[in-house]
């Protein structure tokens, strides 16, 4: 692990469809100023011309990214300075590639861990160029999704919850967190929009970890 | 994240309380306390911005709330 202008930065590979090798990438412990340029400035130019070729093939808006609402800047504003939220961005390539805000207050509503602590995955999101199921071909760069999986898994060993972890799905990333992710999934959330509700146990971290090279 | 170290003195009451705590959730002293601060953090937040503090009972639902100076 390296340091940079306070940030703890990781060294980490994804998968480069392009090219059909793997590069290196960096797992950032925060997200800066300079990630939400290149939302700004490369993201949202980028999923604005995917939404035009949605709707020029005549894809429902149901199908459209359903984050395509999400405005990061606004989001990190909101938690500036509150120690309950750990912020990740994974960098490549000179642009990020992926965004992730956690929250360390919730509790686990499993039976087997029913009220221990656990880390909440409050948004998680890849580049719009990253989303093979959306754009229609292979995606610039895999694995970024995964690796923030883990850093959350491996920030919740850190803060002594044993790799518990959570969140509430979009529709469109249900089937990865069942069945790729490997968590269990608890039904609809009457008192979240309906989402799903996911959570991970520590011996389902452990074998997400384990497997973690294959995703 | 670089960390600093401080030195904390407790009563035996408050250490006993703070040692069951550990117990319970499996958790150091110091990774307890950071999560206590993060807790005390967020409700001063929600109570500055003129919310209450209430705790519900699961199976009544009755509300009761949390008076806090």
């Amino acid at each position: 692990m390296s340091k940079k202008e306070n940030l703890d930065i990781s060294e980490v590979y994804l998968l480069d469809n392009h090219a059909g090798t793997v590069v290196e990438a960096e797992l950032w412990d925060a997200i800066t100023e300079k990630n939400l340029a290149d939302w700004e400035a490369d993201w949202i130019p980028h999923l604005f011309e995917l939404l035009k070729s949605l709707k020029q093939k005549g894809v429902e808006r149901r199908l459209w990214p359903q984050s395509r609402h999400w405005h990061w800047s606004d989001k990190v504003k909101a938690i500036e300075g509150k120690l309950s939220n750990q912020c990740f961005s994974i960098v490549c390539d000179g642009n990020t590639q992926a965004l992730m805000i956690t929250d360390l207050m919730r509790r686990a509503q499993l039976d087997a861990q029913k009220n221990s602590h656990l880390v909440y995955m409050d948004y998680l999101e890849v580049a719009p160029w990253n989303r093979g199921e959306l754009i229609g071909r292979s995606p610039k760069y895999s694995g970024a999704g995964s690796i923030l999986i883990r850093a959350a898994i491996e920030l919740s060993k850190q803060e002594g919850f044993r790799g518990r972890i959570g969140l509430h799905s979009l529709p469109q990333s249900n089937d990865f967190y069942a069945n790729k992710v490997g968590m269990t999934d608890l039904g609809s959330d009457e008192n979240y929009q309906n989402l799903r509700y996911f959570e991970m146990t520590p011996e389902q971290a452990d074998e997400f970890v384990m497997k973690g090279e294959d995703l | 994240m670089a960390k600093k170290t401080m030195t904390l003195n407790l009563t035996d009451a408050e250490m006993e309380v703070l040692e069951a705590l550990c117990e319970q959730k499996q958790m150091s002293k110091t990774l307890l306390m950071r999560q206590a601060l993060r807790l005390y953090q967020r409700v001063e937040e929600r109570l500055e911005a003129g919310g209450k503090l209430f705790i519900e009972d699961g199976s009544t639902k009755e509300k009761s709330e949390i008076m806090m100076l």
